[in-house]
């Protein structure tokens, strides 16, 4: 399975994901420093001092070697700098902090994404045209026509509010107060997730049903398969095959969906960074954060194609 | 975000009896024409909005702050003691105008480079190809709130960020349909014929085309409206006064504890809306579908 | 007349679809005796295919079984629960298909889909594992050991549809069935197939049902025949008999309509004219009757029952190509067109 070929394919991706990563805080790096306005404003400072902050922050030099600096940092040490507004905070392990965060909480939904898509999708595909399809379904549509902010603000009303007697307020998540506890995770992740498994119900459901008119499932029929092992073995991983397509712009989806709900529920996340960091103006975070982002795609996408390779053997690179 | 995956369909080359069919198919999903009806409700809201809201939608302390729903506000007030109903109505303006806005750009943008790119080939193509995955290669939110803090946040900027984030998937798929189209029989009739090349695209491989093109704008619209109220709940979409439901609805998640019915109001209006261009878009899609099977 | 090992009696399976119901086999009666190649002949849409699939309970929908009965073993196949004929199903009764391309799962390996075969009848692994290589030797496939390795994709479509003949026969069933197991392979490597069909008939007793639109093929492998016609048995018999001397006008046709090696330079090609019945709306009476060249106006309005026709020799025919040789000249006749022997025509299209 992990033939040379395949080995070789990974060394090329990441080679092309080092330099996607580099070429995007680029092109980050020079647009937010052409910016008109003054990337200190909001410190008032005047002479002196402004002066000083200026040179810390090697502002006052050319912009070609603000950016050679910023790239001989970035690639020799991983350093991506400092944060503007807050002084003395270095940008990479904070990041590097915020990006461990967001994986739990993101990786949490994306396995519970996809476990409960392929499930419904599975349930669904089994007992076509049941009421138990067309409640599944129906459910899917809801449920990606929903803003996650309002699944959100939905499982917040249920479970913190109206049935707050019941949970005594210890299963869902305490707006602004994250305390890293895993149980606390489930309401974002949750929220974050459904839309996607949504999708993936949908998508399961869709290609399940081709899959089950294929020949080879009546082969294992003649053979005197019992109906589970058929739908397991044989027709799921046939299936699987266009949900692994689907599962790269999902990973970024719930990347991109973190942002709002990191930020709704205060979870000092990536997301959240991002989010406070544009509205403080610290460029330089938001440089950073971005990168870390960049990354983050390109490795989900070369993961994804690495599952091709797993699922699908008539697929080797 | 809404996910940009499909499976189409090559369409049949048009003839009367593709669009009858199809709307004959159409009209038979209750599920499609409910959402139709309810979308031209929304339309009409929005429209009569223009005239009349039942209150000036900017106007403060006109009921006491955080009010519940009343016989003289009939959503309640928000945390200003504005109306919500009146900020709801021009709110559907605000994620109308997004949402149909966004469409026609991409559309402009999107369909002459996918033709282009599909049909010319070559070079052309390979830049074309390598920009949407350049593109592709960042997520969407992320950029557009860069750039809505780069140019300031107003609905035209909103718009502007929304279609540079998202021209792609519509070029992608008219390169697709073009490039399946361009070997079909009647392209190279019409291309023996002595067709001019333009002629060609926006003559008769364009309209072939128009079947899945039609189903990814009408789906394009509640993505790009649930952009818009990403940003507008993170604080980068329209500015106070002016109402979002995005907006409308982060106000009322800060006062969920005491007054819920702040954001029950933005959400079922966002949540409906979506919904019904989502169950538009499934309706159109089988029923354009010559492959459909129902 | 040893006892057969499966009757089939009046079997009748529809399918449900929009326009209305289509019955794809009507009224099917036929019996299979132990060890003897019976091939099943007709054109798509003969019910054939659907004839075989019903044995087994394997129609899809919107097809169902509505009638008859499948006698094995003294059982009702169409009757018992579902985890007996699952049973049947791989281990007493085999089915081969057309295209090995796609009748084998590309995710799975070749030797484990014969593997499974075994497992699900109560092989332990080990055992089918061992039986699997000895199967794939047996069917002339080379460097078996490692083959049981490789991905369907691995393999030409001859291995592909031998690996299938193994999966069939791999619990030694009574009964195969192939239905047009060569029809997607090349001509050379269907002539092999059939060799290698003909010998395991021999060797190991297994009775073939070998479904097929090619005469040919029925020629090379089969003992019987039997002639399916718009859902409907018409002709059936011994092999050498039928092609001696067929009393069906249609399968008269068939075989008139094979090209031949010593045909004159100048003769056309000769088909059958008119195109394959609807089966929504078959025709009134006798189903060939539109095509039919020897047609009488008995043939427009009652259809024909089976009857015997010579020693084991039956068909379903008002005329019988006995009649028409005698009196409608059918010998001389050239185009195989309606009413060109018989010279009747009716008034109003059908």
């Amino acid at each position: 399975m992990f033939t040379r070929g395949t080995l070789i394919f990974i060394g090329q991706r990441v080679v092309l994901i080092a330099f996607t990563v580099l070429a995007v805080s680029s092109i980050v790096f020079l647009g937010i420093h052409r910016l008109p306005g003054d990337a200190l404003f909001n410190e008032h400072l005047h002479g002196e001092q402004y002066a000083l902050l200026l040179h810390h922050y090697n502002l006052d030099k050319p912009l070609l070697v603000q950016y050679r600096d910023f790239m001989i940092a970035l690639v020799t040490r991983g350093d991506l700098g400092e944060s503007l507004v807050n002084r003395g905070v270095k940008i990479t392990p904070l990041v590097l902090r915020e990006l461990g965060i967001s994986v739990e909480v993101g990786g949490f939904a994306l396995v519970f994404t996809i476990g409960l898509g392929l499930l419904f999708g599975v349930v669904a595909s089994v007992r076509q045209n049941t009421w138990v399809d067309y409640v599944l379904s129906t459910t899917s549509v809801i449920g990606y026509s929903m803003p996650n902010f309002v699944i959100a603000s939905f499982l917040i009303l249920v479970f913190g509010k109206w049935l707050e007697g019941v949970t005594g307020g210890t299963f869902y998540y305490q707006l602004g107060a994250w305390k890293g506890d895993i149980g606390q995770l489930w309401l974002p992740a949750f929220a974050l997730g459904f839309p996607y498994a949504s999708i993936v119900a949908r998508l399961t459901r869709a290609s399940m049903l081709e899959v089950i008119r294929q020949d080879y499932i009546r082969t294992a029929r003649a053979k005197g398969l019992r109906e589970t092992v058929i739908v397991a073995r044989h027709a799921l991983r046939n299936a699987l095959i266009p949900v692994i397509t689907i599962l790269g712009p999902l990973a970024i989806g719930i990347i991109t969906g973190s942002v709002v709900i990191e930020n709704l529920f205060g979870i000092p996340g990536l997301g959240k960074e991002f989010a406070q960091s544009i509205l403080n103006r610290d460029y330089f975070i938001v440089i950073g954060v971005f990168t870390m982002y960049a990354a983050m795609v390109g490795l989900a996408n070369l993961v994804v194609d690495l599952l091709y390779v797993v699922i699908d053997p008539r697929i080797r690179y | 975000m809404a996910v940009a995956v499909r499976v189409d369909a090559v369409s049949e080359p048009v003839q009367a009896s593709l669009w009858s069919d199809a709307w004959r198919r159409l009209r038979r999903n209750r599920l499609a024409l409910a959402a139709a009806i309810y979308l031209v409700l929304l339309v009409g809201i929005a429209i009569l909005a223009i005239f009349y809201t039942p209150y000036r939608m900017s106007a403060t302390g006109i009921a006491p702050d955080y009010a519940p729903p009343s016989l003289a506000h009939w959503l309640g007030a928000d945390n200003l003691g504005r109306d919500q109903l009146s900020r709801l109505m021009i709110g559907a303006q605000i994620s109308l105008v997004v949402g149909v806005g966004t469409q026609l750009l991409v559309l402009a943008v999107g369909v002459p480079i996918g033709l282009l790119a599909g049909y010319y080939r070559g070079w052309l193509d390979q830049v074309v190809t390598f920009v949407i995955n350049v593109f592709y290669g960042v997520p969407d939110l992320l950029v557009a709130l860069i750039l809505v803090f780069l140019l300031g946040p107003s609905l035209a900027n909103i718009i502007i960020a929304i279609v540079v984030t998202r021209w792609m998937d519509m070029a992608r798929l008219v390169r697709g349909q073009t490039l399946a189209l361009r070997e079909r029989e009647f392209i190279e009739a019409a291309r023996a014929s002595g067709a001019k090349p333009m002629k060609m695209l926006f003559g008769h491989i364009m309209p072939n085309a128009l079947g899945p093109i039609i189903v990814q704008a009408t789906f394009g619209v509640p993505s790009a409206i649930l952009f818009e109220a990403f940003l507008s709940f993170l604080g980068a979409g329209v500015q106070q006064p002016t109402p979002s439901w995005g907006s409308m609805a982060k106000d009322g998640v800060d006062a969920i504890q005491f007054a819920p019915h702040m954001v029950i109001a933005p959400a079922i209006a966002l949540s409906l809306t979506l919904m019904a261009f989502n169950f538009l878009g499934d309706g159109l899609r089988d029923a354009l579908d010559p492959r459909s099977k129902r | 007349m040893p006892t057969p090992i499966l009757q089939v009696k009046k079997l009748r399976t529809e399918f449900e679809t929009d326009g209305g119901i289509v019955r794809a086999v009507d009224d099917v009666t036929f019996d299979l005796y132990p060890g003897e190649c019976l091939g099943i002949v007709g054109e798509s849409g003969s019910g054939k295919s659907v004839t075989a699939l019903s044995l087994l309970r394997l129609v899809p929908d919107p097809g169902r079984v509505v009638g008859g009965k499948v006698l094995f073993r003294n059982e009702d196949l169409l009757q018992i629960p579902e985890d007996d004929i699952r049973q049947i199903r791989g281990r007493d009764i085999a089915m081969i298909f057309q295209d090995p391309q796609s009748s084998l799962n590309p995710v799975l390996k070749t030797g484990f889909q014969i593997d499974e075969a075994m497992l699900a009848h109560g092989t332990p692994k080990a055992q089918a594992r061992h039986r699997t290589i000895e199967l794939l030797k047996k069917v002339r496939i080379p460097a078996a050991e490692s083959r049981v390795k490789d991905f369907p994709h691995q393999l030409s479509g001859g291995m592909r549809q031998r690996a299938m003949i193994a999966m069939g026969l791999a619990n030694t069933p009574s009964i195969l069935i192939a239905d047009e197991p060569t029809t997607a392979l090349d001509v050379t490597v269907q002539a092999q197939i059939l060799e290698l069909l003909a010998d395991l008939n021999r060797e190991l007793g297994t009775a073939i049902v070998m479904i097929t639109h090619n005469m040919g093929v029925v020629a090379g492998l089969c003992t019987r025949v039997i002639v399916m016609y718009a859902g409907q048995i018409v002709e059936e018999g011994p092999v050498e008999q039928i092609f001696d001397n067929p009393q069906h006008p249609y399968t008269w046709s068939l075989l008139r309509s094979i090209p031949r090696v010593d045909a004159l330079r100048h003769e056309r090609l000769r088909s059958i004219e008119g195109i394959a019945p609807d089966l929504l709306h078959p025709p009134k009476g006798c189903r060939f009757h539109p095509r039919c060249p020897f047609r009488v106006d008995k043939c427009f309005t009652d259809e024909p029952s089976l009857e015997e026709v010579a020693p084991n020799q039956k068909a379903a025919c008002w005329v019988t190509m006995e009649r028409a040789r005698r009196e409608m000249g059918a010998d001389e006749i050239v185009d195989i067109s309606p009413g060109a022997g018989s010279g009747v025509h009716p008034g109003e299209l059908r």
